[in-house]
């Protein structure tokens, strides 16, 4: 008794559950995202704020950036550091690279929105580039003209692969929740309605077998199962009423 | 336990639904919390090597020029542009081999001395990470990087880093999941209570009304039921008796024709003729042929679509005005300030212009059909300013959202009204409406604080597209428009002025309602917002700080209502409101900073939640005549439509205020107008008198 209501009642609860869990989990995926991806950045600025310090430093002695010596090694020295990284670019106000941890790159030009936000000056800037995620920071001279900038690249699935096990612990520990609250939901919804079930089966059993006739004044509080049994004796004394009308119509008739 | 009134079932569930939603989701974030903090500590230890190597490569330098490491001349100062720049690093200290500190930016080196001393630094062990050794010194994770010169160790740059910054980033986002838990919890409410009136408690309640008749001897009508559940077994049964009678009187009564047309004998036909009338005189049925089972109107069958649009609707109430700042410049003609505030009043001046003519088709054309029309420019809207790049395309997409918001909620406001079977509980009726619009706006500016922080500008406007659509749906199964179409004269300007006419509606409109929306769109949706951001809030803390003012709000309008419904002094708790509300929207013009904002939002929440539904209540009693010779829902229209002149003054006035005098300057300004007007109608309420007024104007 009481299954469809409490499979209702239980499934409105999970869904809302699973709901409220999923945008949970969104929110909190990306919360972490974000503050892993701030890490990472602010760490890879670290190592880029060296080598700006480097090139900057040369810079001020009136070097034009192409013509410096040692930036080469500097940023060789750097990726050493860190084997994630994927390489380390200076390039010129037009975009042209100029040093490259990948010498092959050299003489190439970076994308134009690099560019566009390394000549907007001051603070680490980062983009997508395909499979990677770059980071940089613009380079000026004495004179604070900017005159380029130095990125470090990354691969984006670094993030994944710090990310992966965490979400991977998160889920399995997020489904057995839903799997114990579902549970819970559906004990909770079989406890309440079945009193609903059973107390309406009780008045369908009243349907079948109709209290005594008797005057049954019903009042504004009177209860639904009151209420019921006046019904149900109403019917059976409308039923009855109507046979015996029926009876008295018929022999009428045949005496007549 | 009764069923057929909604509360202690719906109780239970309550707590049922808490049960499972509360501790799941508490026992996810705390888990999410523990595993997070460990995940990403190797990544934070890396940042502090890789900053000590930075600044140890500079000082291993220095001391590989031949400059002893305890010698050295301004290191501190070269260490503060590292401690500045870095948020989540405490200090910077450098030691000797022994764990002296030699130079300290940050910290107290008596703290930290003892545990340097202490550990040996040559003996390999726990809290190794590469290229330096990570412990937990108070509260603090100190990274230990080793200044190496020729070979030889000559010290250790420590970094130490604030060990519960990760913890405090990630509180950030249990307040999110608070925030969450609460929509979800509200959420759960509304759809509980509509799965327990539409399921059990309205069924078995109608089928208690129906037995009440059959106890009369009235047996022309059946339960109505719309499911295949226990209750609608039953309801089938219960159907199934009456008609066994409807079926035993049809042929008692074919039978007793036939003898009083076709016997010979008039004694017999007048005996036939006797229990006929007997039984009729006994029992009643259907003259119809059959009895027949009608739909219940329930206030409750339209509030949860009109909860989940207006939720939609009110996800951008905490960021509007900044999204629109984030657009291009607007032409030269309008000051930034106007250009925010302009999408804001068109949307409120499309409700007022299309609440009438909705009031009226709602009427006439039945409030499925009217919703379901009012979804089509409501989507639009919520799409094409989800992709407008200029202001022109927001005030377009609003200006459609407004209509559709006018149409959407005059079809569901008319369907609560007609679903008001007592006229005593006519106030706790509109506290229906205004419950599900006012929680949705909780559920909405709290999800849309957080929502925007995630998924951006675009996609909440998106997200509130799709949560349109789904209230759809659910008006979709709403009663037959048919059955309810109602053709009525539409009243014109000429009843307009009639009901101006009575003094004491103008006076409420004009020294009450509107200043109360003044307030609400200028203060709650357009300045605090502004306010907020401009000292550096994020959305989630603007939609945080507006929830206070609807949740004061949505905790209030229930109590009022019970208390204006049991008469009294209706025209004074408007009138009280008025000056709270007056005298709380002064708070901001101490100073910036939080507090006096949040005391301006639970004075303004406190002023509509005792006015919001008390000054509905007010209107039908002063306005008796008219609200029976206009319609009621004519009249409460005109409120609506009276009211929104204050919603679309209210940011234009504020944008043009704020040039003149900030902001929070704006925000008491705007408190002193309110505050005039309260004073104005408290004096004015007096004459009010109380209950209706059986002539719509005595002098």
């Amino acid at each position: 008794m009481g299954k469809f209501l409490a499979r209702k009642v239980a499934a409105t609860l999970v869904l809302i559950l699973v709901c409220t869990v999923a945008i949970t989990s969104f929110f909190t995926y990306s919360r972490l995202e974000s503050v892993l991806s701030s890490l990472v950045e602010s760490r890879y600025g670290v190592q880029l704020y060296s080598v700006k310090h480097d090139v900057e430093a040369r810079l001020g002695l009136g070097f034009p950036l192409k013509q410096l010596r040692n930036i080469q090694d500097a940023i060789d020295r750097e990726k050493l550091n860190d084997p994630a990284i994927l390489d380390i670019e200076v390039f010129d106000a037009r975009g042209e690279i100029l040093f490259d941890t990948d010498r092959g790159a050299i003489g190439t030009l970076v994308p134009a929105e690099w560019v566009k936000s390394a000549m907007v000056g001051g603070a680490l800037f980062s983009h997508p580039d395909d499979d990677a995620r770059a980071v940089g920071l613009p380079l000026a001279n004495s004179l604070g003209e900017i005159t380029g900038g130095v990125t470090l690249r990354y691969p984006a699935a670094y993030l994944d692969n710090e990310l992966a096990p965490l979400i991977a612990k998160l889920a399995r520990e997020g489904l057995l929740l839903l799997g114990a609250a579902a549970v819970v939901a559906m004990l909770g919804s079989y406890a309440l309605f079945r009193p609903v079930g059973r107390r309406l089966a009780g008045m369908e059993a009243i349907l079948a077998a109709p209290p005594e006739e008797r005057f049954l004044a019903l009042d504004a509080d009177a209860s639904l199962e009151e209420r019921f049994e006046a019904f149900a004796a109403k019917t059976r004394e409308a039923m009855d009423h109507m046979r015996e009308a029926s009876e008295d119509v018929e022999r009428l008739d045949r005496l007549g | 336990m009764r069923f057929d009134i909604p509360r202690p079932l719906l109780v239970r569930l309550l707590a049922l639904a808490v049960l499972v939603l509360v501790p799941a989701m508490a026992l996810l974030s705390w888990s999410s919390l523990d595993h997070f903090e460990k995940g990403l500590a190797p990544e934070f230890d890396r940042k502090a090597v890789t900053v000590g190597r930075d600044l140890g490569d500079d000082i291993e330098r220095a001391v590989g020029y031949g400059i002893p490491l305890d010698k050295l001349v301004g290191v501190e100062d070269y260490l503060a542009p590292a401690l500045e720049a870095n948020g989540e690093l405490r200090y910077v200290a450098v030691a000797d081999p022994e764990g002296k500190v030699l130079y300290i930016l940050g910290a107290d080196s008596r703290d930290l001395e003892p545990h340097y001393r202490s550990t040996d630094y040559d003996d390999p062990g726990q809290g190794d990470v590469l290229g330096g050794r990570s412990a937990l010194i108070g509260g603090y994770v100190d990274v230990a990087v080793p200044l190496v010169v020729k070979g030889g160790r000559v010290g250790h740059l420590h970094v130490g880093m604030d060990a519960g910054y990760l913890r405090h980033r990630f509180g950030e986002m249990l307040t999110d999941v608070g925030v969450l838990m609460v929509v979800a919890l509200l959420l759960t409410v509304e759809i509980l209570i509509f799965v327990v009136v539409v399921n059990v408690s309205g069924p078995l309640g109608q089928a208690g009304r129906v037995f009440e008749r059959v106890a009369r001897g009235d047996f022309s009508h059946l339960c109505w039921f719309g499911s295949d559940d226990e209750v609608g077994r039953f309801a089938r049964r219960v159907n199934a008796a009456i008609r066994a009678a409807d079926d035993l009187f049809r042929r008692l009564m074919a039978y007793v024709d036939e003898v009083k047309t076709a016997h010979f004998d008039p004694s017999v036909v007048e005996h036939a003729a006797l229990i006929e009338a007997r039984v009729r005189f006994l029992f009643r049925f259907s003259a119809s042929g059959a009895p027949k089972a009608e739909f219940e109107r329930h206030g409750i069958d339209v509030r949860l679509a009109l909860f989940l649009f207006v939720f939609a609707e009110e996800l951008s109430r905490p960021f509007l005005p900044l999204f629109i700042r984030t657009l291009p410049a607007p032409p030269p003609w309008l000051s930034p300030e106007m250009a925010m505030a302009v999408p804001i009043a068109v949307f409120m001046a499309c409700i007022a212009v299309a609440s009438p003519w909705a009031g009226a088709i709602s009427e006439r054309w039945g409030s499925r059909r009217v919703f379901l029309v009012g979804l089509v420019p409501a989507v639009l809207g919520f799409i094409s300013t989800g992709l407008a790049t200029s202001v022109a395309e927001v005030v377009v997409g609003r200006a459609a959202t407004g209509f559709g918001y006018a149409l959407v909620t005059m079809a569901s406001q008319g369907y609560m009204a007609r679903s008001i079977r007592s006229k005593k509980s006519r106030t706790q009726g509109l506290g229906l409406y205004i419950g599900a619009v006012l929680t949705a706006s909780v559920c909405g500016m709290a999800l849309g604080g957080v929502l925007v922080d995630h998924i951006g500008f675009d996609n909440v406007f998106f997200t509130a597209a799709g949560m349109a659509l789904v209230s759809g749906i659910l008006a979709h199964r709403l009663p037959d428009p048919v059955e309810e179409r109602r053709d009525i004269a539409t009243p014109g300007m000429r009843d307009m002025v009639d009901l101006l006419r009575n003094w004491r509606f103008t006076v409420l409109m004009v020294f009450a309602a509107m200043p109360a929306k003044l307030a609400l769109t200028g203060v709650v949706f357009f300045l605090v917002p502004l306010s907020m951001a401009g000292q550096g809030f994020g959305f989630g803390d603007i939609a945080r700080a507006l929830m206070v003012y609807a949740v004061t709000v949505v905790v209030l309008a229930p109590l009022v209502s019970r208390l204006a419904d049991g008469g009294g002094w209706r025209a004074g708790l408007v009138a009280l409101g008025g000056l709270i509300g007056g005298l709380g929207l002064l708070a901001p013009a101490i100073g910036p900073g939080l507090p006096p904002l949040l005391l301006a939002l639970l004075c303004l929440g406190i002023s509509q939640g005792l006015a919001a539904s008390t000054q509905l209540a007010v209107v039908q009693d002063i306005c008796w005549i008219e609200c029976r010779t206009l319609g009621q829902t004519y009249v409460l229209a005109q409120v609506r439509l009276l009211e929104r002149i204050g919603s679309v003054a209210g940011p234009l006035l504020a944008a043009v205020l704020v040039p003149l005098v900030g902001y929070n300057g704006a925000i008491a300004a705007i408190g002193g107008l309110v505050l005039a007007a309260a004073l104005v109608f408290a004096a004015a309420s007096f004459s009010f008198g109380a209950g209706p007024h059986l002539s719509s104007e005595e002098a």
